[in-house]
């Protein structure tokens, strides 16, 4: 069953007078019990289709899409109370940065407990539904993996170490017993250990609960690791999505190429201290987007042709858009 | 003959009350390692194991309580301090923030300079200028700000700074982990030419092991301010002796053989 359809979602900003697209056309489904990964550099708009589809975005930035539904309701057309609605018992997100989105003066307990939905609670009695609620609480925390509860429910935010409050952020998103999760780089600048901690600790969510992961990151490794479907970002367009070990075989698009051969851990045969394969340039900021296929000026296999936008193709699940996709003169 | 030679380097936080004894809050080493040029050695680790710290030491931003760093067979102390200053250099955990936002990119360059050389002017602005093309870069960065560098560009401004005065040993604070992917192999890239070139002994902390087991010689396992492990790249991703080692090099397998099948 689909959950969310994305279908042409483009997100403008204004930059000094002028419109800016910063996401173009992107596509997206998620199915139920699918774990989906979006990989992107810094800059390519990952954070932004979360927002979106989240609705925590401003006003003034022009939102429009030919299709956008959550379980086949319009969430761009729906009033803004019934899109919270939905939100709050549906989707969780959680945030890039644990300790900044975390509300520095409430104790994490007073955050989770607030998070719990009413309607789990049975008790009558406020001391009855305190208790219980005090219970469900620490029920959570066991269940990623936080042995000292007490201790985490008493402190604030800043007095825990980050991977545990990470780990706390996965608590309060479980709390609602959402049907998607979006995870927002959840492992950045984290060591091995406690980073495969966490990818089990979503996986392990995915199998038992059926829940769907939407996993935001740029860490290959992890998502290789984990995630059955791919979707590829370059500053803001979908260059390619589909299944992760097609891509993984066959990638089109010389960007998905670029950055599958920029992890050395990936390739086995990669003798040490060897030079690393890269695209040369970085990655352009919103002010000075190319046009037409944005990849344009840093991609080895540019033509004239590249500066007209290139339209989708689809081999089967695997969709692509690239004038010269790779692989393909063998054809 | 080695390069640098660290040999039971020692360093002790301890928070100071007037009548009370004292207590240790954070207790690091005995460290112990010798590198030669043009090797790179990696220190792995959990947060808050010491790693910034080891650093820091070996750049002298801290005192150690006891053990010696020598340096081509001279012990480095407080009165070699402009030695120390000149052969061993530093690149900061966060490029950003590690730039000053005042001050153009060639004023920042020039600051070590003004400190710890003779040079005039007219050579100081051409060894900028030789510094910032060996980096990848061109003479007119000298006249931009912070602001109006993408990323990896201040990296290689932080790695410009650290090699105008020509040294022998670069200590980098985590210097890939803010970077993205394809601008990340531009940077080992980069810093695997220059090693070659210049004969660089090279000290970085990294949590990605990936790129540890790729351009690292030797790796130095950190755990609560103890040394775990050290020795050869090789021997120690193979072969593991220490449980926590152990963890780590299979957690990091783990990731890379799930994506195999």
């Amino acid at each position: 069953m689909v959950l969310l359809d994305i279908k042409n979602l483009t997100l403008e900003i204004d930059i000094s007078g002028g419109w800016v697209k910063a996401l173009d056309k992107i596509n997206m489904v998620i199915h139920e019990g699918q774990i989906h990964a979006l990989v992107g550099e810094s800059g390519s708009g990952k954070s932004l289709i979360v927002k979106a589809i989240v609705g925590a975005l401003p006003y003034r930035w022009r939102i429009t899409a030919d299709r956008m539904t959550w379980k086949g309701q319009n969430l761009l057309t729906m009033s803004v109370s019934a899109r919270r609605k939905i939100i709050r018992k549906d989707i969780s997100v959680i945030f890039q940065n644990p300790i900044n989105s975390l509300d520095p003066t409430l104790t994490l307990g007073q955050q989770l407990k607030e998070m719990l939905p009413t309607d789990k609670l049975s008790k009558l009695w406020f001391w009855q539904r305190k208790k219980e609620k005090h219970a469900l609480a620490v029920k959570l925390l066991h269940k990623v993996g936080i042995k000292n509860h007490q201790l985490c429910l008493d402190s604030y935010p800043h007095q825990i170490a980050s991977d545990v409050v990470q780990k706390f952020m996965i608590a309060m998103a479980l709390a609602s017993e959402p049907r998607l999760i979006i995870a927002d780089d959840p492992t950045r600048g984290m060591e091995v250990t406690s980073k495969t901690q966490i990818l089990k600790l979503l996986s392990r969510v995915n199998q038992v609960k059926n829940m769907s992961v939407l996993f935001v990151s740029h860490d290959l490794l992890a998502i290789s690791s984990m995630a059955s479907y791919m979707t590829v970002l370059y500053c803001g367009q979908t260059v390619e999505s589909g299944e992760l070990h097609q891509l993984r075989k066959r990638a089109f698009h010389p960007y998905t190429q670029a950055l599958l051969d920029s992890a050395p851990s990936f390739r086995k045969d990669l003798p040490p201290k060897s030079p690393l394969s890269s695209l040369d340039g970085t990655i352009p900021t919103l002010h000075h987007l190319p046009i037409g296929c944005r990849l344009g000026p840093r991609c080895p296999r540019a033509r004239k042709e590249c500066v007209a936008i290139p339209q989708i193709r689809r081999v089967h699940t695997h969709f692509y858009s690239c004038h010269f996709p790779l692989h393909w003169e063998a054809k | 003959m080695d390069l640098i030679n660290v040999e039971d380097l020692t360093f002790q936080n301890c928070t100071k009350h007037m009548w009370s004894k004292s207590q240790v809050i954070f207790d690091l080493g005995p460290v112990s390692f010798t590198l030669k040029a043009g090797e790179t050695l990696a220190i792995v680790g959990d947060n808050s194991s010491g790693k910034s710290l080891l650093a820091k030491l070996l750049v002298g931003l801290e005192t150690p309580k006891s053990g010696t760093i020598h340096m081509n067979g001279v012990q480095l102390n407080k009165s070699n301090i402009s030695v120390r200053c000149h052969d061993i250099r530093m690149i900061f955990q966060n490029s950003n923030e590690s730039l000053n936002p005042g001050l153009t990119l060639g004023t920042i360059l020039e600051e070590p300079l003004r400190l710890n050389t003779k040079l005039n002017a007219q050579q100081r602005s051409a060894l900028i200028e030789q510094t910032l093309r060996q980096v990848g870069l061109m003479a007119e960065h000298r006249f931009f700000y912070r602001h109006m560098l993408s990323d990896g560009q201040r990296q290689r401004i932080a790695l410009a700074r650290a090699l105008i005065l020509n040294p022998k040993v670069i200590v980098a604070d985590e210097p890939f982990a803010a970077l993205d992917p394809s601008v990340r192999s531009q940077a080992v890239n980069l810093l695997m030419k220059l090693q070659r070139d210049l004969g660089l002994g090279f000290i970085f902390i990294s949590h990605n092991l990936g790129i540890v087991r790729h351009i690292s010689d030797k790796v130095i396992i950190m755990k609560e301010g103890k040394v775990v492990e050290s020795g050869k790249t090789d021997a120690i991703f193979n072969w593991p002796k220490d449980d926590y080692t152990k963890k780590l090099v299979e957690s990091h397998q783990a990731l890379v053989n799930r994506q195999h099948n």
